[in-house]
């Protein structure tokens, strides 16, 4: 038998130091972001702001582009994450629980976009929409977004839908089920857990984007992402202002997050990309 | 019967798919021939002019070196936290939810973060002229540490998510069969749990260096200004409507995509070829 007593205490040290790291890579910047945004004043070599204001927040709330950034990125993130699962749901059934000629070739072409770097497939799509009229448009930052996040939502759903045993449907319809019977006590509820994966990340995806809707909406159409970048690469960078964008934009990201998680399940996502 | 509804089904993703990546992808790589609406009969010029201009050569070393360097790093950080994630230990819980938190940080916050930390004046900067020392370059520096920091701190959690699915998907008998044949722990990772949780670690590497590769807002808050990578070369190029240049740069960004993911697959298939093959879906 090894010594349990010893490597008992070294697992402790181990996971000890790993929350450590953890805690500080994260706590260390957003706090230091959250101090930014309330400072009246903080110079070097100070560690500490010289003073707390909440002047940069009020600023916010008088900014009328700011709020229009607000309004435009949970619009646009509603709209992407309900026109995404509604688009990727049939074709993950199809993908998942029919076989046909050509599925490898259709399956492959699904994830293509996953190995084509996003800003390649901007561009293509944005030369596109300067044509459409579809640039500098809510709706083409709303298209450009879809095209981005569905081919994960598509391979998640579809690992979720293939996991469901074609037996219990089976058995549930010589039982007697009819088919409406079948999508509400089977289909749905044993689907739940991928669709709030697929769900989860469109969301996230969408909330975050920032490459192509830069190049597709900037400067007309702007949501938080891209007004932080305008914030930052600008020539007068500043941080108070930075990080009050910053912390706004973390902030529905993160509670859709803590709320999420508790009734996620990791294996889910983890499966569907996993499956490349 | 059963066709038309299998076409229906497929129809809106599949659809979707061809006329927002297949069609503006296939022009993109016609255009770096001079084919297509933007073109004026078939040339290479455009295509030999990135390998020929200074600008554009270093921009996709550059663009390389953005998506390489970060990928291998996180390889190395998120295997052994992936693993440790496996093990019940105190606070473990804990640490699982925490870890996934900066996959729903965007990632211009996280260049930001390493601005107001790491750059000169920045908060370590001024931790450490407590001590007398100085920070030295690693905003803006010629090896983009700024970039690499930023785009690690986004892609350990996510790495760590798929590798550690990866791993747990192992039934835990295997590993306990080798170890009990006399397998060391090291022996038992290397040759059971590595190749087995392969299929999983290809996934994360390959998104992540895809991610990299076309990263733009990290390398244009934090890296230096030259070389700029091929990304921001391109947009730059789609703002003066230099058509061309952006479907060579596009076109050749792809096949750079392509000959590193091959690469890759030639090595780890050395590596471990039964695993791949005992992985294929």
């Amino acid at each position: 038998m090894k010594p349990v007593g010893s490597s008992r205490s070294r697992g402790l040290l181990l996971s000890l130091a790993a929350l450590v790291c953890v805690l500080l890579m994260l706590g260390l910047p957003f706090g230091i972001i959250a101090l930014w945004s309330v400072s009246d004043g903080w110079f070097p070599p100070s560690l500490l702001p010289d003073g707390f204001t909440a002047r940069h927040w009020l600023m916010f709330l008088n900014d009328p582009s700011l709020r229009s950034a607000v309004v435009n990125s949970l619009v646009i993130t509603f709209v992407v994450t309900l026109a995404t699962m509604i688009i990727a749901m049939p074709t993950a059934w199809a993908l998942a629980r029919y076989t046909f000629p050509l599925k490898k070739v259709v399956e492959v072409f699904v994830l293509a976009p996953l190995i084509v770097p996003g800003i390649v497939v901007a561009v293509g799509l944005g030369r596109v929409f300067l044509k459409l009229d579809l640039a500098y448009t809510m709706l083409g930052v709303i298209i450009i977004q879809v095209a981005g996040v569905l081919p994960m939502t598509i391979r998640i759903l579809a690992s979720g839908f293939e996991a469901i045993p074609s037996d219990l449907i089976a058995a549930a319809r010589t039982l007697g089920a009819n088919r409406i019977a079948v999508v509400r006590h089977i289909l749905v509820p044993l689907s739940v857990p991928a669709m709030l994966a697929a769900g989860l990340l469109s969301f996230i995806g969408s909330f975050e984007e920032f490459e192509r809707t830069f190049i597709v909406g900037a400067p007309i159409v702007h949501t938080l992402t891209t007004r932080l970048y305008i914030n930052l690469s600008g020539a007068g960078l500043v941080v108070p202002v930075a990080s009050v964008v910053c912390l706004i934009l973390l902030l529905p990201v993160f509670l859709v997050f803590m709320l999420t998680s508790r009734i996620m399940r990791d294996d889910v996502m983890a499966a569907g990309m996993g499956k490349l | 019967m059963r066709a038309v509804h299998l076409l229906l089904l497929l129809l809106p993703g599949v659809g979707v798919l061809l006329a927002t990546f297949g069609l503006p992808l296939f022009w993109a790589v016609l255009g770096a021939f001079g084919l297509g609406a933007d073109g004026a009969g078939f040339t290479l010029i455009p295509l030999t002019d990135i390998f020929a201009e200074p600008k554009y050569r270093k921009g996709l070393m550059m663009s390389l070196y953005y998506a390489i360097a970060p990928t291998t790093l996180t390889l190395f950080v998120a295997i052994p936290l992936a693993l440790m994630l496996q093990k019940s230990f105190i606070g473990r819980k804990l640490l699982n939810g925490l870890y996934k938190l900066p996959l729903a940080v965007p990632a211009i916050v996280a260049a930001f973060m390493v601005l107001t930390l790491f750059e000169q004046g920045g908060f370590i900067d001024r931790l450490l002229m407590l001590g007398g020392w100085n920070i030295g370059k690693i905003v803006r520096d010629p090896l983009g540490i700024g970039v690499i920091l930023a785009t690690l701190w986004k892609d350990v959690p996510f790495m760590t998510l798929i590798i550690a699915g990866a791993f747990g998907a192992i039934p835990s008998d295997t590993v306990h069969a080798a170890r009990s044949l006399g397998a060391t722990r090291l022996r038992a990772f290397w040759a059971v749990q590595l190749p087995l949780a392969m299929p999983g670690i290809t996934a994360a590497t390959l998104l992540c260096f895809v991610k990299s590769l076309g990263n733009f807002a990290a390398p244009s808050l934090l890296g230096p200004a030259y070389p700029l990578p091929l990304s921001i070369l391109m947009y730059d190029s789609y703002r003066d409507g230099d058509w061309m240049a952006i479907y060579a740069m596009g076109t050749v960004l792809i096949l750079a995509a392509f000959v590193v993911l091959a690469a890759y697959y030639t090595l780890t298939a050395a590596a471990f070829g039964t695993g791949k093959a005992a992985s294929s879906r």
